[in-house]
């Protein structure tokens, strides 16, 4: 479905963002990229819908050249959350919000009227119809932009940082969300610092340092290689910390539920 | 568009001319703006662009300036054309295009080498009210981010398929909307969150805040200035003494 060929990404500023980059996405795989500020992660997902191209190497959308393709017509495919809601809202309501896409591409208005309803209802966003974007809250406009990305059907879905700025009720939902993406055969990329979030939906991980690909591989095994993490700057998360520091303890069973407690929280436990 | 925006804006570089006091850069700027603005010939011009491009390149700004001059070169070719309409000669509306570009590049030859804390102190010591300096060393400021900002949203906005490089001009300035907002609103959220952060941190408590850097000039500065000052007399004579008509 996607595939990176050696790709070495440098900006106008003569900054290397990416170096020799390869990687390849299959259909209907969830995909999390982790890594420190500035490792790369959104220079690397905005070549898949190419508003970046790759300054050497190659990336094929469904074995189709990116450099050969417009942005527009590789969004057909490609559906990209940004991280800032604020950074794309400008219409009257949000319903014309939602469709500005749908029009982009030519959808018939039947059509755009089903996939309108279907995105506002889905994200519970159906109220505000007729309100501004620019009125709603943090969580709603980051639901409005998913919505707007949804509405026209993307084979592969990037979520840029889709937790920054949402409460836990929101992360659960948008939890849930990505979820119903796996299910429906999307192929769904999220770019992340919180590995909290990442953990729980258990996808194929890749880790990014300085412009490259330090690892690849199921999140439950590289999520508990601390040195790696470290070296990458991201966290373990705290089940993995957990789980780890367990096994790390003498065969022996906790005395009673206050001493387990105790080993937790207590200046040994997991910090 | 951020090759284009780097042209405008500020970077530290080792040379001669940005380690000139601010007062004085803006002296010779000020200088350069009355002398392109006041020329009439092919002649004149051509030397006062000859001229600013050699402090440009002393000052190591020249491919900046280049990017400011390719910014510009649309609204000359307006200038020029909107010349022609009104009746005037080939001659004169080449001139009048070219004065424009040369008027650009004595304003940017001040602020490509001018920090903003630097302007600041400049305007501090013209004695301009501090909110008025502060507004305007805060705009300038923000202008990259300003521009990152505008990249963001083209970006976000291509990805839902917008081509903003299609069309006609109508077309492409109509297409402009979806990006002209969410910068416009941005930018009024983000000068609202400066404006309490500001007042949190107790901007305006005092009339006169203490202030940390004064600017004192050296001898090179002093000379600099001296020499500059009697350059721009003696053309400013020639102008007058030897008007060359158009």
């Amino acid at each position: 479905m996607i595939e990176f060929r050696d790709v070495t990404f440098v900006h106008q500023t003569g900054k290397t963002a990416l170096r020799d980059v390869s990687l390849k996405v299959e259909k209907a795989e969830m995909l999390a990229v982790v890594g420190e500020n500035g490792a790369g992660k959104t220079t690397l997902v905005k070549h898949v819908n190419g508003l970046l191209k790759p300054t050497k190497g190659t990336v094929l959308v469904d074995g189709e050249d990116t450099r050969l393709k417009s942005t527009a017509e590789l969004s057909r495919k490609v559906g990209i959350a940004f991280q800032n809601p604020d950074h794309q809202l400008f219409s009257e309501s949000v319903e014309a919000e939602t469709t500005f896409a749908l029009k982009n591409f030519g959808f018939s208005r039947e059509l755009i009227d089903q996939r309108l309803n279907w995105a506002l209802q889905f994200f519970g966003l159906d109220e505000y119809r007729n309100s501004s974007p620019l009125a709603l809250s943090g969580g709603e406009k980051k639901r409005l932009t998913l919505a707007c990305i949804l509405a026209w059907d993307p084979e592969v879905v990037i979520l840029d940082e889709p937790t920054v700025g949402q409460d836990a009720i929101q992360k659960e939902k948008l939890s849930g969300i990505i979820k119903m993406l796996r299910s429906t055969g999307k192929t769904t990329i999220i770019v992340s610092h919180d590995v909290e979030f990442i953990w729980p939906l258990q996808p194929r991980l890749v880790v990014m340092s300085q412009g490259r690909i330090v690892a690849d591989g199921p999140a439950h095994t590289l999520m508990g290689d601390e040195k790696l993490l470290e070296g990458a700057r991201v966290m373990q998360p705290q089940l993995v910390k957990l789980y780890q520091r367990l096994r790390r303890r003498p065969d022996s069973p906790f005395a009673s539920v206050n001493d387990a407690r105790m080993w937790i929280t207590g200046p040994v436990g997991v910090g | 568009m951020y090759w284009v925006a780097g042209g405008f804006i500020f970077r530290r570089v080792d040379s001669p001319f940005h380690s000139l006091d601010p007062r004085v850069k803006l002296l010779i700027s000020a200088e350069l703006f009355v002398v392109s603005l006041t020329a009439y010939s092919v002649t004149q011009l051509a030397v006062v662009m000859g001229v600013m491009l050699c402090i440009a390149a002393v000052a190591k700004i020249l491919k900046r300036v280049g990017r400011t001059l390719v910014f510009s070169a649309g609204f000359s070719v307006f200038i020029f054309v909107i010349n022609l309409f009104a009746r005037q000669s080939l001659l004169t509306s080449a001139i009048y295009s070219v004065r424009f570009l040369a008027i650009i590049i004595s304003t940017s030859l001040f602020f490509i080498t001018t920090s903003p804390d630097e302007l600041e102190q400049v305007m501090k010591s013209a004695h301009l009210p501090r909110d008025v300096v502060f507004a305007f060393t805060t705009a300038v400021r923000f202008i990259p981010v300003l521009m990152l900002d505008a990249i963001q949203i083209v970006d976000a906005q291509k990805s839902r398929g917008l081509e903003v490089e299609k069309g006609n001009l109508i077309k492409r300035v109509r297409k402009m909307v979806p990006v002209l907002i969410p910068l416009v609103v941005n930018s009024v959220i983000r000068s609202g969150e400066l404006a309490e952060a500001m007042e949190s941190r107790a901007y305006g408590a005092v009339p006169r805040p203490t202030s940390l850097n004064r600017y004192s000039s050296s001898k090179r500065d002093k000379l600099v200035a001296a020499g500059s000052l009697i350059l721009f007399i003696i053309t400013v004579y020639i102008y007058v003494r030897f008007p060359t008509p158009l």
